[in-house]
């Protein structure tokens, strides 16, 4: 079971983490990975808006035939997002994991500023552990 | 098994077709002279406001609007994740399910159900195949191209449609 990537997006839908971990998706530049934050950020927050049953979340399973995107926003407003295939099990403890290994290695980080990229060696480092370790 | 609503827009970004089922929370702002029914009138209106405010009600129009946007937004994430062939089947989020259907000539099918619908893109498929082409593209009469808000309006496409969604879910 593969996974493909991961994003972190900020309140401000700003990409603050993008890692690729395995092939399998299309080669993108830079300039795609912010586009595509930013595309996914306002249409998480006007698929609450037509719910027809109120309160709902934004967009939390999107499936594909080639990969299928879980998104976990956290109650900061902190989006993660999780490209894997489609047949991947157990996304959800995944980026709860995530989250966790972000909380320890990123938010803790004393010289770490909130909102701004990540660039944490721990966290890079125990993230590439714990991808590779998942059957 | 609740069906919410049903959308279809063409090839032209306009909505051609669209029927709420069951709008549990959403009212919709009354329209001018036809009163307050709003849910299943198909007749495309402009209504004077601006835009949408957040939270109070919205008008088919603005709701159609936003439908197609996110659809077309999710479209183009898809295709540039991976590759121009591929589109998306269903999205999920905590309260509904929106699964899409594109056609090969772009005509593009939206449905917006409860979670605990599964597995509803053959019946979308079925519903353009089986109904849609036989109903409207094969109908001598109806326009090609639905141009200055003409809707779908063929009693036929309605009653079938009507026929064979009802057994499938259930109504209030």
């Amino acid at each position: 079971m593969v996974v493909y990537s991961l994003y972190i997006l900020n309140k401000a839908a700003g990409l603050i983490y993008q890692r690729d971990f395995n092939e399998g998706l299309k080669r993108l530049s830079s300039n795609d990975y912010l586009v595509l934050s930013g595309t996914f950020h306002a249409v998480y927050a006007i698929a609450s808006q037509i719910s027809p049953v109120p309160s709902s979340s934004g967009i939390e399973v999107l499936e594909t035939e080639t990969f299928r995107l879980q998104c976990f926003q956290t109650l900061t407003g902190t989006k993660f997002l999780l490209i894997s295939e489609p047949r991947q099990q157990n996304t959800d403890a995944i980026l709860r994991r995530i989250y966790e290994l972000y909380a320890d290695y990123v938010i803790k980080n004393p010289f770490y500023q909130i909102e701004m990229p990540v660039r944490c060696d721990l966290f890079d480092r125990h993230l590439a552990t714990f991808i590779k370790g998942i059957p | 098994m609740t069906i919410y609503s049903f959308w279809i827009f063409d090839r032209h970004c306009n909505c051609i077709y669209h029927k709420d089922y069951k709008r549990p929370y959403r009212q919709l702002r009354p329209r001018s002279e036809f009163g307050s029914q709003g849910a299943n009138d198909e007749k495309k209106q402009t209504n004077g406001g601006g835009p949408p405010t957040g939270k109070g009600p919205l008008s088919v129009d603005d709701d159609a609007k936003l439908v197609f946007g996110v659809v077309f937004s999710l479209r183009n994430i898809v295709t540039k994740l991976a590759g121009e062939k591929e589109s998306f089947f269903v999205y999920r989020t905590s309260k509904y399910k929106l699964h899409f259907y594109e056609t090969q000539t772009n005509m593009r099918f939206v449905m917006i159900t409860d979670l605990k619908v599964d597995g509803i893109r053959p019946i979308l498929e079925q519903i353009h195949a089986g109904l849609y082409v036989e109903y409207v593209i094969k109908n001598p009469i109806s326009p090609v191209e639905h141009v200055n808000g003409v809707r779908v309006n063929n009693e036929l496409f309605n009653l079938g449609l009507d026929r064979f969604l009802r057994p499938l879910s259930i109504f209030d």
